[in-house]
């Protein structure tokens, strides 16, 4: 590619990037009063905590927001502890066909969701599971738990066996082993997998619309499709604000932590 | 995926030996305790595995089974009767599946040639350039914003007076001027543009990992045999991007089959289902119209179509042959 023709290509493709963000940035701001059907090229005022409370309290993200940053941070807790015991008993523990054990954890990213979706939607009406907070926690967490176990479990078998052999030698029991030698050593691994199941809760619509109802239980993204849907009651600003907020943890995360992100990503890509 | 129940005593000796990275998602773990060695012998490690186990146990393996079992049944959440395969030859005939068919057809189609295509050049044209890692990040920014949110915002972009028809009209294209999300096929061709929005960015940056990792020798090695521009990025980047490629396409594919969350948002399927793929039919028969076990005949179908495809594919890619043969 040439030099000049190259150039202008980055340069034409950041700025299709950059228009919608842009627009969101702008409408979110105007004041909703102030909107006229049509969106805003222009900055029209800088209302953007009217617009973000009115999201925030009237719609009912408010709610959500704070069930989702429960269910994010709690399962993907959760969700990496659990894989990483289990990656710990498949690489370094003497199970019986590591293989199969394997397989049977890791199958859980392979299928669509929807594959899953009835049957829970049944077993959780038996077990007044469903529209509760309990509930879409332990979903969120045995979904969360395959693909943390293979990033985890990839890690792992990097971990030179010589420390196990020479811990066991101490006399260290299996706890001690996994809690003072591989969760330590593995901080940043155990990092990337949390980055991303909290992540991939936080974004979660299908589960979240399917085995919830009620405000206080269902998560963020399932308010803001709900906010989406009262599009000509609430107004642009106010859903744009709206999206706006539900963005900003995974955003803030996502610069935060940039290198563990891309570390996950190729991790993941391998 | 061999090896991995290699016996103890090997894994240890060749544990001592250097150990190459290999790209294989499963590697041989070098088992540090021995099989029935100490501590209660090979079932004390179980319970390391049961609550990873339990987890997907009974929230994602039974309801698996459960599904597949349930298609086979007239089920609209009240009542169930066993029908054999008639919701399968149900299928067949039904239009609405067969629009669904076709969208999701045009999404892996659709995303493969945009993000993948875009990914790769905005890589390649990004490289080792002063402002490139700027222009990576602005184009990865979306992937960081939710996909929800990332439907909301082209919503509100591509209604009828929404802005990107205020674009078109406002430099004199008032015939490019659509209903984007109220006709076939606009509406999924206009809920692909917005995802490769969204997934372009995920791309560009697997494949900028990937161009740094092409050792330099052998870039220098095909300029001193006089290869450049076009060649170059012909005989030279894009095989040694063979990896990365694998991965982004494996990916793309799986990912467009699952779509769900921009096109729920956008159009929720319509208007009168014609922009349903195989994950919105899926929804809409078993959760609003409660045709339960017709749904999960429909989510078995997706179900095969995304595990057969990405099997078939790594198996198709992984082995180290040459690109030109794949």
């Amino acid at each position: 590619m040439g030099r000049v023709v190259r150039h202008l290509f980055v340069a034409g493709c950041v700025a299709l990037w950059l228009v919608p963000l842009y627009l969101l940035v702008v409408n979110a701001l105007t004041p909703s009063t102030a909107y006229e059907g049509r969106p805003d090229w222009t900055f029209q005022g800088f209302a953007f905590v009217d617009n973000a409370s009115t999201a925030w309290t009237e719609a009912g993200i408010g709610d959500s927001f704070q069930a989702s940053l429960l269910y994010s941070v709690v399962c993907g807790t959760v969700a990496v502890l659990v894989a990483a015991m289990a990656a710990f008993a498949v690489v370094v523990l003497p199970i019986p066909r590591p293989a199969f054990w394997f397989w049977l954890i890791y199958s859980g990213t392979l299928f669509p969701l929807q594959i899953f979706l009835a049957p829970l939607f049944g077993l959780y009406a038996d077990a007044n599971l469903y529209d509760t907070r309990l509930g879409l926690m332990l979903v969120y967490v045995a979904w969360a738990i395959p693909f943390a176990f293979f990033l985890i479990r990839n890690q792992m078998t990097t971990m030179p066996p010589e420390l196990t052999e020479a811990a066991l030698i101490d006399g260290a029991s299996f706890g001690r082993i996994f809690w003072r030698i591989h969760v330590p050593l593995m901080r940043a691994g155990l990092g990337v997998a949390f980055l991303f199941q909290f992540t991939a809760v936080w974004n979660d619509l299908l589960l979240g619309i399917t085995l919830s109802r009620s405000a206080d239980v269902q998560p963020v993204m399932a308010a803001l499709t709900t906010l989406n849907n009262a599009y000509s009651s609430a107004g642009p600003p106010v859903i744009l604000a709206g999206a706006l907020i539900v963005s900003a943890p995974t955003l803030l995360l996502f610069l935060v932590f940039r290198g563990l992100f891309l570390r996950g990503i190729t991790a993941s890509a391998r | 995926m061999t090896g991995t129940t290699t016996p103890a005593p090997a894994a240890a000796t060749a544990a001592k030996a250097p150990r190459a990275r290999r790209r294989v998602p499963v590697r041989t773990p070098h088992r540090a305790v021995r099989p029935g060695a100490r501590r209660g012998g090979p079932l004390a490690a179980l319970p390391w595995a049961l609550p990873a186990f339990a987890f997907v146990g009974v929230l994602l393996v039974y309801p698996f089974f459960r599904s597949v079992y349930g298609s086979f049944f007239e089920d609209n959440g009240f009542t169930s009767s066993y029908t054999g395969i008639d919701n399968y030859t149900r299928l067949a005939d039904d239009p609405i599946f067969g629009r669904s068919l076709l969208n999701t057809l045009m999404w892996v189609t659709g995303t493969l040639l945009l993000p993948v295509l875009l990914g790769l050049l905005i890589a390649v044209a990004t490289h080792r350039t002063r402002f490139g890692g700027v222009a990576r990040l602005v184009i990865v920014l979306p992937f960081a914003i939710s996909t929800a949110a990332t439907a909301v915002l082209w919503n509100f972009m591509l209604t009828s007076d929404g802005a990107v028809n205020q674009f078109l009209r406002s430099v004199g294209l008032d015939s490019g001027a659509q209903t984007w999300l109220l006709e076939w096929p606009q509406n999924t061709l206009a809920l692909i543009v917005a995802s490769t929005w969204q997934a372009t960015g995920i791309n560009v940056v697997l494949f900028a990992i990937g161009l740094r990792a092409i050792p330099r020798d052998t870039v220098e090695a095909a300029q001193l045999d006089g290869a450049s521009g076009w060649r170059m990025f012909w005989y030279i980047t894009l095989p040694q991007l063979r990896a990365v490629t694998v991965v982004v396409v494996g990916m793309a594919v799986v990912n467009s089959l699952k779509a769900f969350d921009m096109i729920w948002i956008l159009t929720k399927g319509g208007p009168s289902r014609s922009s349903e793929t195989l994950a919105l039919t899926m929804y809409r028969e078993a959760f609003r119209l409660f045709h339960v076990g017709y749904g999960s005949a429909i989510a078995l179908v997706l179900t095969v179509i995304v595990v057969a495809s990405s099997w078939a594919y790594l198996r198709h890619q992984m082995p180290d042959t040459g690109w030109a043969k794949a």
